[in-house]
């Protein structure tokens, strides 16, 4: 069963007097409960499309359906309201909240729907990514592997249809980036969620159950 | 969880301690000026109110006239009464030498609000106790005392009376001319053959009764009064019915015109645009620097909703510290500069007790209109932080991350022109810093021409023509008026005045009253119709023009009529006719004509058409009880000002007696010939170079000391009185554009802080490539004199072409400017605002880039 479907897909961008085709008719059909990498060199469209998924982009034509639901056809509040229940975001720059501790981070988008985390999901989820005795610490007092680790349980805590992941390891060495890896696989697995990972790590790309390889805004592979 | 928003929110609000400093700071400044205006402007209108219901006798909100004891009594049912006074007039005493005396029984509530409670003593008990002021006890030969026995005589229904009373308290008197002196109702019932109701047969006031009184509501208090009035079988439209009738009080309960209500509109607005301004930027800026932090939050799922409640929360704790703040300071800085202002504004409140207390309308409107500011203010900013989509969010970090940097790392350019580059970052910013800067130097030019071209001379000249001018005190209140033989002068005070050294062109000016009405004038002027006043019972003519002539006995009209010497009327400013005043002075005292004066239009001395009724040649033929006397024609025409119609600005004594016209100007020699009883309203003299101090001095001297009931005007005190105009100018102009120029600044700080802070790394960068600290403080330096050098250029060019396209034609309507331009204040604030940009980034540097290159790399990383 597919959770995403893409038809005919196309995102072009004006760069002055320029035309760039980001995505150019793409096609792609995702399986839920799988793990796909997106891979392709800079500028290939691999972020447009991973946006689009996420109904951060409007596209220019063609059709995202997330999940059962026409992005298309969605208002700005209902992909705001989408993107809280359905999609979990992990970013290269973790993004946490400086502000706010780590479970505080990880709650959030719950406290965004006036929601409590599942009491046998959290610290079920905190304990798999390793982040028991860091709860009540603020963002800036982990490593950078941890931090990621907290952006993952932000973006698991919801149990999202599908996470998605734009160069999740891409600021860590060789061994953290297969720690984060591994366990942003096996967090996915573990909830039976759909991961879509962009990344130029060949060794995360192995882990995937599909590699979609993007060249100037088409699938190539 | 449900308090998620409410904890994220106060996290980052003490996260950003130097923004919300920033953004408290402008908050209390606004409601500062609010406040600040708002208390002086309360304290400046109660404290003219309150002079003008002293110069009226009544702080009620209205009256009632000629009532029967019923009627009275009825007053206790009227349901738009909160509380009303008893007055049963007596009569004025005859035994008083010069200060009239009128002698009532009041309750207490009639005298708290008439301002004759006693200040030492108490209010009378006894039948034979009284209260009055000390000007009257004097007057009367007893020195103000509780205890004191004084001597009254007057007349009632025809019979005199003269009674011993015993001063059961006095009071300082508020008028130089009348007091109240009081006795209480055992009086009244002591002597009842006094307060005999005989009004409806003989129209003796003794027996009547009066009220003051305070409404429940102002608010359609007139109909309230009308309708009452029906209801106890009076007419309220009768023209002069004589008997009941009630009005408001118009010096308690002004009238607003749409054109006052517009103004203060405009006030207001300008007020709250200054605020916005401050406000504006400061949130616009806060915003744009977390603009990648909302765009995270809108990234996991905070709706548009959640971010504007987010920042609403923000800006409601920022203004829960800002504003009561800037509540209190606003109050005392208020409280602190009305009696200054005061003073500055006018020498005629000088002697009003100035006090201004801590009102709830002061705090609530101020607070309502800061918060109201804010609420505005912060819109924009929170609607473009709800708005921009995710994504943009952190293209928008991107960009100004990224390229600019790009820019510069290749420029290898002068500093002046990094420094350059720099401002187009944000072209937005910059213009607002320019233009909220060029506000505060376009307003203070504008305000400094305004101030500049105010003419003192042209209003002197108006108000006084000669050095100094001796009239009756009630000549100077402007809601008087010289109106009876009494008020006129006696040959004592001219004498005295003429004792002084360096007296010239001295010329006693008579002048008719409503005691002259045997004799009158006719013209060739068709009257309309005509009608009695129902106050006065003086019958009256008009126009269909709206010129107003009163009647005398004869059915005539009354005119305003002058006698003069030569000296006075050669002052005047003949128009039309013969021109020469020597020759014009002898014809008419040869009986060959009169002088006609005009109303004329203050700024241009032009004669008003609608008064310009009649031509030089005209015939003026003049009625000595009922019969033809003399025929005068028209010699020539005068355009009025104020000495030449009473003095100053007063024209209710030409009013009541001639109402519109005509104002005509005789020889004292005619004059004399043909009043049976000339009085001298007015001694106009010149004084010597020298003499001035002294014969200041003399008459107020003569005014404290010998005769109270007298009044004079001087020239020095005229041009003491236009200054005032010219402070005010300044006073709420240089405050609305120092405020302008207080948010200019704040904002260039902020944005100073703001790029600093944004740009440690960048700075760190540059520096870690070979600029050294000094070059970079150059840069910043020539960053903030570039806002500066744009707002001068901008200030000083929009400066120019307002002055000429609206400051002149503004002020060219108002009789009292003449236009004189300057650009002195605006070179003056652009001076002090190239210092201020020069200093201000060498400080925040100084405070907010500190650390090692090595540690600002290595935090933004």
């Amino acid at each position: 069963m597919d959770i995403v479907e893409i038809r005919r897909l196309k995102k072009y961008f004006k760069e002055g007097p320029q035309v760039v085709k980001a995505l150019d008719g793409i096609n792609l059909s995702i399986e839920k409960g799988k793990f796909t990498v997106i891979a392709g060199a800079s500028g290939s469209g691999k972020t447009t499309l991973l946006n689009t998924i996420a109904g951060l982009y409007e596209p220019d034509e063609g059709t995202v359906i997330v999940d059962g639901l026409n992005l298309s056809k969605m208002g700005e509040e209902q992909l705001t309201v989408f993107r809280r229940r359905k999609i979990g975001f992990v970013f290269q720059g973790y993004n946490l909240i400086p502000e706010l501790t780590i479970r505080e981070n990880i709650v959030f988008p719950l406290g965004l729907d006036d929601a409590r985390p599942d009491a046998a999901y959290f610290p079920n989820l905190v304990h798999l990514l390793g982040l028991d005795n860091y709860l009540n610490a603020y963002p800036h007092m982990l490593s950078g592997g941890a931090q990621q680790c907290a952006a993952i349980a932000r973006a698991l805590i919801t149990k999202p249809s599908i996470v998605l992941a734009d160069e999740p390891t891409g600021s860590f060495d060789m061994k953290t980036a297969q720690n984060v890896a591994g366990l942003l696989k096996m967090t996915a697995a573990t909830f039976h969620q759909t991961l879509v990972v962009i990344t130029h790590n060949p060794e995360l790309a192995q882990l995937a159950d599909r590699v979609v390889r993007l060249q100037d805004g088409k699938i190539v592979q | 969880m449900k308090n998620m928003l409410g904890v994220l929110a106060g996290r980052s609000f003490r996260a950003g301690r130097m923004r919300n400093l920033i953004a408290a700071l402008a908050i209390m400044l606004t409601t500062i000026l609010f406040t600040t205006v708002t208390t002086i402007s309360m304290g400046a209108a109660e404290s003219v109110t309150l002079t003008m219901q002293m110069l009226k006798g009544s702080r009620s909100d209205g009256d009632f006239h000629n009532m029967t004891a019923g009627q009275y009594e009825a007053l206790a049912d009227a349901a738009f009464i909160r509380e009303y006074g008893l007055r049963m007039p007596v009569g004025f005493l005859t035994n008083a030498a010069r200060h009239n005396i009128e002698f009532d029984v009041l309750d207490p509530v009639q005298a708290d609000l008439t301002f004759c409670m006693p200040a030492h003593g108490s209010v009378p008990e006894a039948e034979n106790e009284i209260v009055t002021s000390d000007a009257a006890l004097r007057d009367l030969g007893v020195e103000p005392e509780v205890g004191a026995v004084v001597t009254i005589a007057f007349t009632a229904h025809g019979r005199e009376y003269q009674l011993d009373m015993i001063v059961s308290g006095w009071f300082e008197a508020t008028s130089e001319q009348i007091s109240m002196m009081w006795a209480g109702t055992a009086f009244r019932d002591a002597h009842p053959d006094i307060f005999e109701y005989t009004y409806d047969q003989d129209w003796d006031m003794a027996g009547t009764y009066y009220s003051d009184f305070v409404a429940v509501s102002a608010i359609g208090l007139q109909e309230k009064l009308d309708h009452w009035v029906w209801q106890m079988g009076g007419d309220p439209d009768a023209a002069s019915s004589g008997n009941l009738s009630a009005a408001v009080n118009a010096v308690t309960n002004p009238v607003l015109e749409p054109t006052e209500l517009l103004l203060g509109a405009v006030i207001i607005a300008l007020f709250v645009l200054c605020g916005y301004l401050l406000i504006y930027n400061v949130f616009d800026i806060a915003v744009m620097q977390e603009i990648r932090r909302y765009g995270l939050y809108r990234t996991v799922g905070m709706s548009r909703r959640q971010v504007k409640k987010l920042i609403n929360l923000q800006a409601l704790w920022l203004s829960c510290v800002g504003i009561p703040l800037g509540l209190l300071i606003g109050y005392f800085v208020g409280k602190t500069a009305l009696p200054y202002m005061m003073r500055t504004l006018s020498s005629s409140y000088e002697n009003v007790a100035v006090n201004v207390n801590p009102s709830p309308v002061i705090f609530v409107g101020a607070a309502v209109l800061a918060a109201f500011t804010v609420f505005l203010s912060t819109r924009k900013p929170i609607w473009a932080a709800a708005n921009i989509p995710p994504i943009e969010a952190f293209r928008y970090a991107e960009a100004a991350a990224g390229g600019k940097t790009t820019k510069k790392s290749t420029a290898g350019t002068s500093l002046f022109r990094l420094a350059w580059s720099n401002l187009g970052r944000n072209k937005r910013r910059s213009a607002f810093i320019v233009a909220s800067l060029s506000l505060c130097v376009i307003l203070l030019n504008c305000i400094g021409i305004a101030a500049d071209s105010v003419d003192i001379e042209k209003q002197v000249s108006y108000s006084i023509r000669t050095d100094f001018a001796v009239v009756n005190a009630l000549s100077k209140n402007i809601l008087e008026g010289f109106t009876r033989r009494e008020h006129g002068l006696g040959q004592e005070v001219i004498d005295a005045v003429n004792a002084q050294p360096g007296v010239y062109g001295a010329s006693a000016i008579y002048k008719n009253t409503l005691d002259d009405s045997n004799v009158t004038y006719d013209f060739p002027v068709e009257f309309d119709y005509t009608g009695t006043d129902e106050k006065t019972g003086i019958h009256y003519a008009g126009t269909n023009d709206g010129i107003i002539f009163n009647l005398g006995d004869d059915g005539h009209a009354l005119c305003n009529v002058y006698g003069m010497e030569e000296a006075a009327l050669a002052r005047m400013d003949i128009q039309e006719g013969e021109a020469d005043a020597h020759r014009l002075y002898e014809r008419m005292a040869g009986g060959e004509g009169v002088l006609l004066g005009v109303p004329s239009d203050r700024r241009t001395s032009i004669l008003k058409p609608a008064f310009d009724l009649l031509n030089v040649g005209d015939m003026i033929t003049v009625f000595k009880n009922g019969e033809p006397v003399m025929e005068l024609p028209i010699l020539a025409k005068a355009a009025l000002n104020g000495d030449d119609m009473e003095i100053g600005y007063t024209v209710n004594g030409t009013f009541e007696v001639g109402k519109d016209g005509l104002f005509l100007y005789l020889p004292t020699c005619v004059y004399t010939e043909i009043y049976d009883e000339p009085v001298i309203y007015k001694y106009s003299f010149d004084v010597e170079e020298g003499q001035q101090d002294s014969m200041s001095a003399f008459l107020e001297g003569y005014v404290t000391n010998v005769d109270p009931g007298m009044g004079y005007a001087s020239a020095e005190e005229a041009r003491r009185d236009a200054v005032t105009t010219r402070t005010m100018l300044w006073f709420v102009g240089g405050l609305t554009g120092m405020i302008f120029g207080a948010a200019g600044v704040l904002n260039l700080v902020n944005t100073i802080i703001t790029s600093i802070l944004a740009r440690r790394h960048e700075f760190a960068t540059m520096q870690s490539i070979g600029m050294t600290a000094k070059q970079l403080t150059r840069m910043m330096i020539w960053e903030s004199v570039y806002y500066a050098i744009g707002v001068c250029i901008a200030g000083l060019l929009l400066s120019v072409i307002l002055a000429f396209a609206v400051v002149k034609i503004l002020i060219g309507g108002i009789w009292y400017f003449t236009f004189h331009f300057t650009l002195v204040p605006a070179v003056i604030v652009c001076i002090l605002l190239l210092i201020a940009a020069a200093i201000l980034p060498v400080i925040a540097l100084k405070v907010f880039n500190k650390g090692s290159i090595v540690e600002k790399l290595r935090a933004a990383e």
